[in-house]
């Protein structure tokens, strides 16, 4: 192909402060734009559908309340999935390790019964739930500190597993799990004990402010303790990190470990909110991997998470009671989510890169040479 | 303050249901004879919630036909909602489309029930209406939130229908093809209305040969074609050669053609995904019932109550048998059929034994309502467990 130009992607040594802000807004405002041109060329109004997907993800006051509850469990998954890739340790099985941690939330939750108080009980529930997500990453942890097995392919596969076994739960008859009376297999509610009151009449839980802190005090571990420099040594030059006497194989089981440990957390608040029920319903909602996204938007950095994963809750929100609100068809919703992720996760390259036009002469000339 | 916004709100409608009866007033004053003009256009905004999306050419495509038919008879719009899951999570749109001003609900899962009934709680004037429901489900009996039958909100109904009477008849169908007596089932969980269907089948099946099995598999989906396949395929590879499905794709019967074995379909008429398999299939009819609902919500009414349509007033119906099907079973079928239809005969009248060859109807005895919608066991011929 003979083009008059052709573009270079030069890596940049640092990156403007500037960049920093422009990017991610400019990619958002060419993703609105080009998702503005397939409404406009499929029949429906790009401002009315915009204007209802905004007040229906975060200016109406259900609105608002659905983005934040829906959020609450995307930014653990989010810091889970941030907490190990700022280390250069993809766990991508956050999904599972959610399962995991439902699974052993309800489980705690039934168990407990009403042996304990509520104020007891919750945080039991959250940490047998923390607890079950760690132990899931346990192994894909232990084998790539020791072994330096891929982290990704374990833990993606263990998810599948994770899957089966939630399924397992709910469909086996005389599950532990399972609700006896009810004609359809679905989950035993835990006791009232073990769950909270949705603020309000809204579908948002005080969860939220738990995980909200705690996104904050990770950001603090990160950036101000011991541990977080251990970290930071080991992503950035791990033969520096060996130099100085860091164990990069405790480092990584313990980070991998508590990443695990959060996207269990995440489970288990849709025990105490919500779901109050091990549901087989959660399997394909996709929380944790829509964590690897908060991650990569927030660019792993903890606090920014708490945006990310509120915008990302609110995409999520007004696109899907678009197809109530207007007329426009679900996969218009769907579609426009992504597109909004895919150009906000690509506006990443210019930030990264500096395009340059080469001039067509140039190539001649090199052509000519040759 | 809230309750201030209950006094708006029912001010509000109220002041819409006067609108409303000034206007058919004025309208009945104008034309002369109102019956013979058809409803032009209905003021009432009714919506329906899918688990999957209308061209699934099963569960989902049934209901969509259903609501096309209500729309044209009745003259007006109806709202789809697609892709909701049937979780805890869809009270967030049941919440939306009372907010909007959505007068009749139609949820087509079994899984919407508690999260609707949620809603209809909050919001007493939106008519819900839960398909293959039942109330008691939602008592704390029956694994629900209300304490008892008369808790369960007035504005909620159920509907369903006795698709057990087309499943006997696609049996015969199905009994009269099979060549070595064995036959199989896909079938999707473990409740009463699956169960229900196995057991009709299975006794349609042995009407016309006493001696035939019917092998049970259980995917645990509704709607997977690929795990659907999987255990068609395991079904004939174990011998059988006439399968059956409680499943909402055509999955089965693709296995079936593969292998030249027969195949009868379900929810609508799907000869064309398996021509050479196809026997026949019980289907279902969802028009009349829309129509009537909406009617009825827009005359200012809420069907509350447990609707359980049947072949006899059409919800339930058998497509026509194939040329596979030979002329004596079609027949014995159309025989049967018109049985049905009059009150003559039912698929569960005694003596009928489970499993194990212990009497559960007794002989010259009917299976009441209660019994069909919570059966929990499989009767004889069936191979396979209950409770999956």
């Amino acid at each position: 192909m003979n083009l008059p130009f052709r573009l270079a992607f030069e890596q940049r040594t640092e990156t403007p402060r500037r960049l920093a802000v422009m990017v991610p807004l400019l990619s958002v405002l060419a993703a609105i734009v080009a998702g503005g041109i397939f409404l406009f060329a499929t029949g429906y109004s790009p401002f009315e559908t915009y204007s209802n997907m905004l007040s229906d993800g975060f200016f109406s006051s259900t609105g608002i309340t659905d983005t934040l509850g829906l959020s609450t469990v995307l930014i653990c998954t989010g810091i889970a999935a941030a907490f190990a890739f700022q280390m250069n340790l993809y766990n991508i099985g956050g999904e599972g390790q959610l399962y995991l941690g439902m699974i052993g939330g309800a489980w705690a939750g039934l168990f407990f019964g009403d042996r304990l108080p509520g104020f007891v009980m919750i945080p039991v529930v959250l940490l047998v739930g923390a607890a079950c997500g760690a132990l899931w990453i346990a192994l894909p942890a232990f084998v790539r500190a020791r072994l330096g097995t891929s982290e990704i392919v374990t833990t993606l596969l263990l998810t599948y597993i994770g899957a089966s076994l939630v399924n397992h739960f709910i469909y086996r008859a005389g599950s532990y799990f399972r609700a006896p009376n009810t004609l359809f297999p679905q989950g035993r509610q835990v006791p009232d004990s073990a769950m909270l009151s949705p603020l309000g009449d809204t579908t948002m839980y005080p969860t939220f402010f738990m995980v909200t802190v705690l996104a904050v005090f990770l950001w603090w571990v990160v950036r101000r303790t011991e541990f977080g420099y251990r970290i930071q040594v080991i992503s950035d030059s791990p033969r520096a990190a060996r130099y100085a006497g860091i164990s990069a194989q405790r480092t990584t089981v313990q980070v991998m470990m508590i990443s695990g440990a959060l996207s269990g957390l995440g489970g288990a608040t849709l025990i105490v909110g919500t779901f109050g029920r091990l549901d087989p319903g959660i399997v394909v909602l996709g929380y944790g991997y829509a964590g690897i996204v908060i991650a990569a938007l927030a660019r792993n950095n903890m606090a920014a998470i708490i945006v990310s994963g509120i915008l990302f809750a609110g995409l999520r929100t007004g696109g899907d009671k678009l197809q109530i609100s207007t007329d426009t068809p679900i996969h218009i919703g769907v579609m426009l989510q992504g597109a909004i992720l895919l150009f906000a996760l690509g506006g990443e390259a210019f930030r990264r890169y500096r395009v340059r036009v080469v001039r067509a002469q140039t190539a001649t000339a090199q052509g000519a040479a040759q | 303050m809230k309750k201030f916004w209950k006094l708006a709100a029912t001010a509000a409608a109220a002041s819409l249901l006067v609108t409303a009866c000034g206007g058919g007033d004025s309208s009945s004053d104008t034309t002369a004879p109102a019956d013979t003009t058809p409803a032009a256009s209905l003021d009432v905004k009714a919506a329906v919630v899918y688990l999957g999306v209308p061209d699934d050419k099963g569960w989902t495509y049934q209901h969509e036909q259903g609501i096309l038919a209500a729309e044209k008879e009745l003259g007006i719009e109806i709202k789809r909602v697609e892709n909701v899951l049937d979780n805890a999570d869809s009270e967030k749109v049941f919440e939306q489309l009372a907010g909007e001003g959505y007068q009749v609900i139609f949820a087509t899962s079994f899984g919407y029930g508690a999260p609707m009934a949620k809603v209809a709680v909050k919001n007493p004037t939106t008519c819900m209406q839960w398909a293959t429901g039942a109330k008691f489900l939602l008592t704390k009996d029956g694994g629900g939130e209300f304490a008892t039958f008369d808790d369960v909100p007035k504005n909620l109904g159920t509907y369903f229908g006795a698709a057990e009477e087309a499943r006997y008849l696609s049996g015969i169908a199905a009994g009269k093809a099979t060549k070595n007596g064995k036959l199989g089932y896909v079938a999707a969980f473990p409740i009463p209305e699956v169960i229900r269907g196995i057991n009709a089948f299975t006794l349609g099946v042995r009407s016309v040969n006493p001696t035939a099995t019917v092998k049970v598999s259980w995917t645990s989906t509704w709607f997977d074609p690929t795990k659907e396949k999987q255990a068609a395929e395991a079904l004939l590879d174990s011998g059988v050669d006439v399968l059956a499905q409680h499943q909402d794709t055509t999955a089965p019967g693709v296995a079936a053609e593969a292998v030249g074995a027969k195949w009868v379909g379900y929810n609508s008429d799907v000869r064309e995904a398996a021509p050479k398999a196809f026997l026949t299939a019980p289907t279902w009819n969802w028009g009349p019932y829309y129509a009537k609902t909406i009617k009825a919500v827009a005359e200012g009414t809420c069907p509350a109550d447990e609707y359980y349509g049947s072949m006899a007033d059409g919800m339930v119906t058998l497509a026509d048998p194939s040329d596979l099907v030979d002329a004596d079973a079609k027949t014995m079928i159309s025989e049967k059929a018109a049985a049905i239809i009059d009150g003559s005969f039912a698929p569960f009248t005694g003596p009928i034994n489970d499993q194990d060859g212990k009497e559960v109807i007794a002989a010259g005895e009917k299976a009441d309502l209660g019994a069909l919608l919570s059966m929990s066991y499989f009767v004889e011929g069936v191979e396979g467990s209950p409770k999956g």
